[in-house]
């Protein structure tokens, strides 16, 4: 039976929960999403259904949130509130049900980066953890790790600071740069004391992204197949999933040709999907549109 | 691996973590302001937002600084509380927490800095509408007295207490039916929306029932005249305003 930290929502059964549920963490910048982007298309090779969720991408709460952000009046306890409101619905909505079915649910983020920020704005961290008490204990928490002196270039020569991310409703009077390096310097005091107790395996996030995928990959594999403790290759990237698509295909349009008809790709689209002959419907990993 | 304590970029250094001047949040009872908060609960029908109207009358006649926040209505937050609700999104858990989102961006910008001003804030309902209604839908009730950790602590709370048929009553013919939520016909405790109102207001009071020693609400009997409900709720309130010596008076 899976296990909550604490307290139980009403009608949310912990049995017959078979999915995994696994966490990337990370401050912003870390790479979390480009982690996610690499391990989802791998794990569905692996022949495992994936959810993808994330912050604010909740059907309630998503949209005011990021309407709220528009604006400078949203109050910290308002917004930690506001948050707790998004994730609960994915929990419930979105979270619950993929486990129950079997999924294996990637998480860019979870109560780790809410509670960070609720406490870095000054909220009781008994109050948070309160409220947090409901969520599901994941199967593993992976924390990419990074300092500001590295995380400070990705953000300065990619896309430039954000008024949230530089904690600007925290420290109005000083300037982008110096809200930047405060804020995400108070985080990551904070994330280190959260790494501690809630037992984070740290990944080093500095290193080269495909470095830290096949360290997640072996980590993940041992969750989700005990059994089998290597991987099947050190980094299945996207040319490997499409020279086994392209295996796939040679093999079909032989079988048809040696047959004497012709060629007509009957798989349906989910299959083909599934064998890396149609784009992945996923986001912004460069493997497919973004849909 | 590390997080290092300086950084070089350019001309600048800096050293960190400065840390962040940020005060922390203080709990409920702990706040120690000039204004004074006062609060109508009670059921729909049990009469409270006319008793609140008519004191709000009494005391900007005498010429304080008075304020008045309502339940479920920050201009933040109502979007997606209709959004949950048109389209049914909300469960127990969802419902308490928009509903405390809505509560916490009132409290941070419409009574917080009012009371620190002096101002005397009026709300009808507040934090414990929501311990009755969420722990009527299932919610722990424990879960539910931490979420709202924040509030700040009425100066009194008046509590309109009336049985439920009387309630009924007042509502029937008054208003357009039953709402979803409001008859907590969202439990599916039964189809008809009077009989689920009637099971689920019932519940939210015997919650009612047991708040009234936990938080010291003041009773007042609703099923009596409308006038005598009033010179009760003056005359307590005017106690309470004689030791206030920080208000503000109006211009």
């Amino acid at each position: 039976m899976r296990q909550t930290y604490g307290k139980q929502l009403p009608g949310m059964r912990l049995t017959d929960l078979p999915g995994k549920l696994i966490v990337i963490e990370g401050t912003d910048g870390a790479g979390r999403t480009t982690q996610i982007d690499l391990l989802k298309p791998w794990l569905e090779e692996l022949g495992h259904a994936v959810l993808d969720t994330g912050m604010t991408r909740s059907r309630l709460a998503g949209e005011g949130i990021r309407r709220a952000k528009e604006h400078n009046n949203l109050g910290r306890v308002t917004q930690s509130l506001f948050y707790a409101t998004d994730f609960i619905d994915r929990l419930e909505k979105e979270i619950v049900p993929a486990l129950r079915a079997g999924f294996i649910v990637l998480t860019d983020r979870y109560i780790y980066s809410l509670m960070a920020r609720a406490m870095v704005r000054g909220m009781d961290a008994a109050w948070i953890r309160s409220i947090y008490s409901v969520a599901l204990r994941p199967d593993a928490v992976f924390y990419l790790r990074i300092g500001i002196d590295q995380l400070l270039p990705r953000v300065v020569f990619s896309r430039g600071f954000d008024y949230w991310e530089s904690g600007m409703d925290l420290f109005p009077g000083q300037d982008i740069y110096e809200g930047f390096c405060n804020y995400q310097a108070a985080l990551l005091e904070e994330f280190d004391r959260l790494a501690a107790e809630y037992k984070f395996e740290i990944v080093d996030a500095s290193a080269d992204a495909n470095a830290i995928g096949a360290q997640l990959q072996k980590k993940i594999l041992e969750i989700i197949e005990p059994a089998r403790r290597e991987p099947r290759s050190s980094m299945p990237s996207k040319f490997s999933v499409e020279s086994f698509a392209d295996q796939v295909m040679a093999k079909l349009t032989q079988s048809a040709k040696t047959e004497g008809g012709h060629f007509s790709p009957l798989l349906p689209p989910e299959t083909r999907e599934g064998l890396g002959m149609e784009p992945r419907r996923t986001n912004g990993n460069g493997f497919g549109p973004k849909v | 691996m590390g997080i290092t304590s300086s950084i070089q970029i350019g001309p600048y250094e800096i050293s960190y973590p400065l840390k962040p001047s940020v005060s922390s949040v203080q709990r409920y009872g702990q706040h120690k302001l000039p204004g004074r908060l006062f609060v109508v609960e009670g059921i729909d029908g049990s009469g409270k937002s006319t008793q609140l109207s008519l004191l709000h009358k009494s005391l900007d006649a005498k010429g304080y600084g008075v304020v008045f926040s309502e339940w479920n209505s920050s201009p933040l937050v109502k979007d997606t509380t209709k959004l949950g609700k048109k389209k049914k999104l909300l469960t127990p858990a969802t419902f308490s927490l928009i509903h405390a989102t809505d509560f916490a961006d009132r409290t941070e910008h419409s009574i917080l800095p009012f009371l620190k001003a002096g101002a005397i804030v009026l709300c009808d309902r507040y934090i414990y509408t929501a311990f009755a209604r969420d722990v009527a839908r299932g919610m722990d009730g424990e879960w539910v007295r931490d979420l709202y950790g924040f509030a700040v602590k009425p100066t009194a709370v008046f509590y309109f207490r009336v049985p439920l048929e009387t309630a009924i009553s007042r509502l029937v013919g008054a208003r357009d039916g039953f709402k979803y939520y409001e008859a907590g016909l969202d439990l599916g405790l039964t189809g008809d929306a009077e009989d689920s109102f009637r099971l689920f207001q019932g519940r939210i009071l015997e919650e009612y029932d047991k708040m009234i020693p936990e938080f010291g609400l003041t009773v007042i009997d609703a099923t009596m005249p409308v006038e005598a409900q009033q010179s009760q709720v003056r005359r307590m309130v005017q106690e309470h305003l004689e030791s206030a010596k920080e208000l503000r008076i109006q211009p």
